[in-house]
């Protein structure tokens, strides 16, 4: 049997939209929406501050050594600050642990006030905050990073949300309503609809290699699509 | 094919000498055709640099050699203020080849001292190649020092050395010059992958914005070829198309023959 290329391949381009018709739309769509918005903006660059490092006399400090009496098995120990106050953040196993760096005295964990209050110090706009809330439990849009963390809303259009570690008061991570519509967009574009991180999933492997099929098909059936031109361009 | 629908359509032209645009299943089918042939190479590209992307194990790319935090060691250690440490603006102890060093930021510079004698530790070529054999299991092929980051190394800034390692990955490891610290891992799955990435982003130079002008001008394009083909999935298909179906659901029904055509 003689096999007519163009209707076959016609045909195999046709069956096979048919197929990932509708995850071509998305991702040609969460793409556009991902190229378009600038991906500092979707980090949320805009919503901190830039870090500014003070200068710290280490003659005034307790020295870093003597604060490791009480973390036997730290491995590091760095100098930060804690809404203007010198401090001595120190990593262990067991997690990081705050001791003042002017009295060397062992601080406790940030309680919702100092949640707020470094926040505020930290957000570059001045709506209120909305809600304050210690998470026990990792909601969607940190990714599985272990809690607990103390959750800071402010009230505006996007929602942007702070994460404080409390153990040291650092900022963790920050969101707003770009960043989740990214990251929506992200899981459409990867198909993994559970952890929305998975790229090597069977069902993306499979639908990108369809996809492939598709186009190459579609680029074959151009040859075909444009017949008169061709003719002229060959008289002429 | 239905194609013939719009071939039918009426030639309704001159307003104004310009042919009125009619949103036949015909309009989209060129609409199609021509976006398929000035963005068809890119679309063609995304599937494939997708495609591999997804096909490569992520786990082999972002694989990185383990780094232990080794508890302080604190008899002996130094304070600052004995060091001759006054106003810095950050400092970091922790150890390094067995010993506690303080990593010391001034004017926007890092440096390293020796927690034990204050002494400056000076990264050379020596130090580093010590670093990366305690760290991959493999002989250093080469060890050279870059003033600036290249491709491989480009979310860091600054002077940097490579050494590269006899392995079959082909390992690259980067360290920052400053303080010594190990800074990334990069292997031949790495830079396969880091190759479809360049054509998925069409940054060509730098690898790392999908954000330019080229990208949004082509993604809004292919907006076109993949919506116009949506709407066309609708108008190509007949219920012809689908009586194979129907013929192989029916109970005690003749198997389907060979396609015809």
């Amino acid at each position: 049997m003689k096999i007519r290329w163009p209707l076959f391949v016609r045909r195999l381009h046709k069956w096979l939209a048919l197929v990932i018709g509708l995850q071509v739309v998305l991702w040609t769509a969460t793409g556009f929406y991902m190229v378009v918005i600038h991906i500092d903006r979707i980090h949320g660059d805009h919503l901190v501050r830039p870090v500014e490092r003070l200068a710290v006399d280490m003659v005034s400090l307790v020295a870093p050594g003597t604060v490791l009496a009480a973390v036997p098995d730290a491995s590091e120990v760095r100098s930060s600050s804690l809404l203007d106050r010198p401090v001595w953040l120190v990593t262990s196993p067991g997690g990081v642990s705050l001791f003042d760096a002017g009295t060397g005295e062992r601080l406790g964990l940030i309680d919702a006030d100092q949640a707020e209050t470094i926040a505020r110090s930290i957000y570059t706009s001045d709506e209120e905050v909305a809600s304050v809330s210690l998470l026990q439990e990792a909601p969607m849009e940190m990714q599985g990073r272990k809690p607990p963390y103390w959750q800071v809303t402010f009230d505006r259009w996007d929602s942007p949300t702070f994460y404080i570690s409390p153990e040291s008061g650092e900022l963790i991570s920050r969101r707003h309503s770009l960043w989740r519509i990214f990251d929506f967009a992200w899981m459409l574009h990867i198909m993994d609809y559970d952890d929305r991180s998975d790229v090597n999933n069977l069902l993306l492997r499979t639908s990108t290699w369809l996809s492939v099929a598709m186009a190459l098909s579609g680029a074959w059936l151009l040859v075909w699509a444009f017949p008169r031109r061709r003719k002229k361009k060959k008289t002429a | 094919m239905v194609a013939g629908l719009g071939l039918s359509a009426p030639p309704q032209e001159e307003e104004n000498g310009m042919k009125r645009i009619r949103f036949t299943p015909l309009f989209f089918r060129r609409v199609h055709k021509w976006v398929g042939l000035v963005l068809g190479i890119q679309f063609i590209l995304w599937s494939v640099s997708g495609a591999m992307m997804a096909f490569i194990d992520m786990t082999d790319v972002r694989d990185q050699p383990m780094i232990a935090a080794d508890p302080l060691a604190v008899p002996g250690l130094l304070a600052p203020a004995d060091l001759g440490i006054g106003e810095v603006e950050s400092l970091k102890l922790s150890m390094a080849d067995g010993r506690p060093v303080y990593e010391i930021g001034e004017s926007g510079s890092l440096r390293i001292v020796d927690g034990l004698t204050g002494n400056p530790v000076t990264v050379d070529e020596a130090l580093v190649r010590q670093r990366a054999t305690a760290m991959v299991d493999a002989p250093i092929r080469a060890v050279s020092l870059m003033d600036k980051p290249n491709l491989e190394a480009r979310e860091f800034a600054g002077p940097m050395w490579r050494v590269d390692f006899g392995d079959a990955e082909g390992t690259s490891a980067y360290f920052a010059a400053d303080t010594g610290r190990f800074l990334v891992a990069r292997g031949d799955g790495w830079r396969l992958w880091d190759f479809f990435w360049m054509l998925h982003n069409m940054d060509y130079a730098d690898r790392t914005s999908f954000n330019h002008p080229l990208i949004i001008v082509v993604g809004f394009g292919v907006l076109f070829l993949s919506g116009t083909g949506f709407y066309l999935l609708f108008k190509s298909f007949t219920r012809r198309d689908f009586r194979w179906l129907s013929r192989r659901r029916a109970p005690g029904g003749r198997t389907t023959r060979a396609l015809r055509n």
